[in-house]
């Protein structure tokens, strides 16, 4: 018989923690950085196509959205390594006491918006 | 399956209000997730006007005020009263808790009482957790020894050690039921609770079944569907740490 009792809420009411925030937030921009990789593959194939291609992208990539675009990636990639750090100290066993996970997960989440802006910058002026 | 949404037979709609009668000056507000299975009705959320001047400290406190003077129909489960049977086990404002252990002056606002999230409502506030108890006689909690005499198993003080932070554990299934991936994957995914018991097993230098217990946990969905999210060790009204001891499983695994 099909129990048709209802199912208690959820994720509607459940408080949301910094460590669930970083756990979601390391899911999402996994997925990001799964097709930024993939854009930039087909982006490098691109310029196998010539000169025009080359002008488009570096037209586009100098735009105000471009340059947006590009800062979401860079934080997308930084908050995702700095998590990657955080879930490798776990998988060692340490860092699992409910002050450290807080502590951690403070890092990456402020952590991540600095080393964006160290990177962009390294990227625009010295590369 | 990940459904974020609640299934239109579970929406929780506006319940009644119960204002108080007792004239007092000290009111707070506290909604209440109610559902009634001998009604065709979906899930309401009641409001009740509690005199605080004349309630003890914990949010149980509260909730059997509500059932001894305003609404005798609530119903909840609760047994010591002192977080040791972990039947009062809730969601209180948003975090899974035992009710006799919370002190609603730790809580801000108005309070809201759900019950533990994500499982088969049987009434108002008690939640299905048979599946959870399956899982848990899945991983058979009893020792298994070879060993028959009549003396003590003796096990030295660091062995022992191990145990502590483990053996705790009341099985209240705050945990579990606080766990993302244990709402989309309870069926297959053991859940903290119970994986924390397995560990108490694994660990133990008594037991001669640990190469067994760890292949039988070793499992893409069984284990390794912990995310560390940690809203487990969050939610454990006990100060215990589910998280850990699944990581300590994995390792175990990783460098057996």
């Amino acid at each position: 018989m099909e129990n048709k009792n209802p199912i208690s809420p959820h994720i509607q009411i459940y408080n949301w923690h910094i460590s669930s925030l970083v756990s979601i937030s390391h899911r999402v921009t996994g997925i990001i950085n799964f097709i930024t990789v993939t854009l930039i593959g087909i982006w490098i194939a691109s310029l196998l196509l010539g000169e025009e291609s080359y002008v488009f992208t570096n037209f586009f990539l100098s735009s105000f959205v471009g340059k947006f675009v590009c800062l979401g990636v860079i934080w997308s990639f930084t908050f995702q390594m700095l998590s990657e750090i955080r879930h490798l100290i776990m998988d060692l066993g340490y860092g699992f006491e409910q002050k450290t996970t807080k502590v951690t997960g403070l890092i990456v989440l402020i952590g991540s918006f600095p080393l964006t802006v160290i990177i962009f910058i390294v990227g625009r002026h010295l590369i | 399956m990940v459904q974020l949404s609640l299934p239109t037979n579970s929406k929780v709609e506006k319940g009644q209000y119960y204002k108080d009668k007792t004239g007092s000056k000290n009111i707070r507000k506290v909604n209440v997730y109610r559902w009634d299975p001998s009604k065709n009705e979906n899930p309401r959320l009641d409001t009740y006007e509690v005199d605080m001047d004349n309630c003890s400290s914990k949010v149980l406190d509260i909730l059997n005020k509500i059932k001894n003077e305003i609404d005798p129909s609530v119903a909840y489960r609760r047994s010591c009263a002192h977080g040791v049977c972990g039947s009062c086990a809730m969601n209180m404002n948003g975090k899974n808790g035992l009710a006799c252990t919370k002190a609603h002056t730790e809580l801000d606002g108005d309070i809201d009482i759900y019950p533990l999230p994500h499982l088969k409502v049987l009434k108002d506030l008690i939640g299905d957790l048979s599946t959870l108890y399956k899982q848990y006689e899945s991983v058979e909690p009893w020792l298994k020894t070879s060993k028959v005499n009549d003396k003590e198993n003796i096990q030295s003080k660091g062995d022992r050690a191990k145990l502590d932070g483990l053996y705790e554990c009341i099985m209240c299934a705050c945990c579990s039921t606080s766990c993302p991936s244990y709402w989309w994957n309870g069926e297959k995914y053991l859940g903290p609770a119970v994986l924390l018991q397995a560990y108490r097993w694994i660990i133990d230098s008594r037991d001669e079944d640990r190469k067994e217990r760890l292949k039988k946990v070793a499992d893409e969905l069984k284990l390794y569907r912990c995310h560390t999210i940690l809203n487990c060790t969050n939610a454990c009204p006990k100060g215990l740490n589910p998280a850990k001891a699944i990581a300590e499983i994995k390792k175990m695994l990783a460098t057996a």
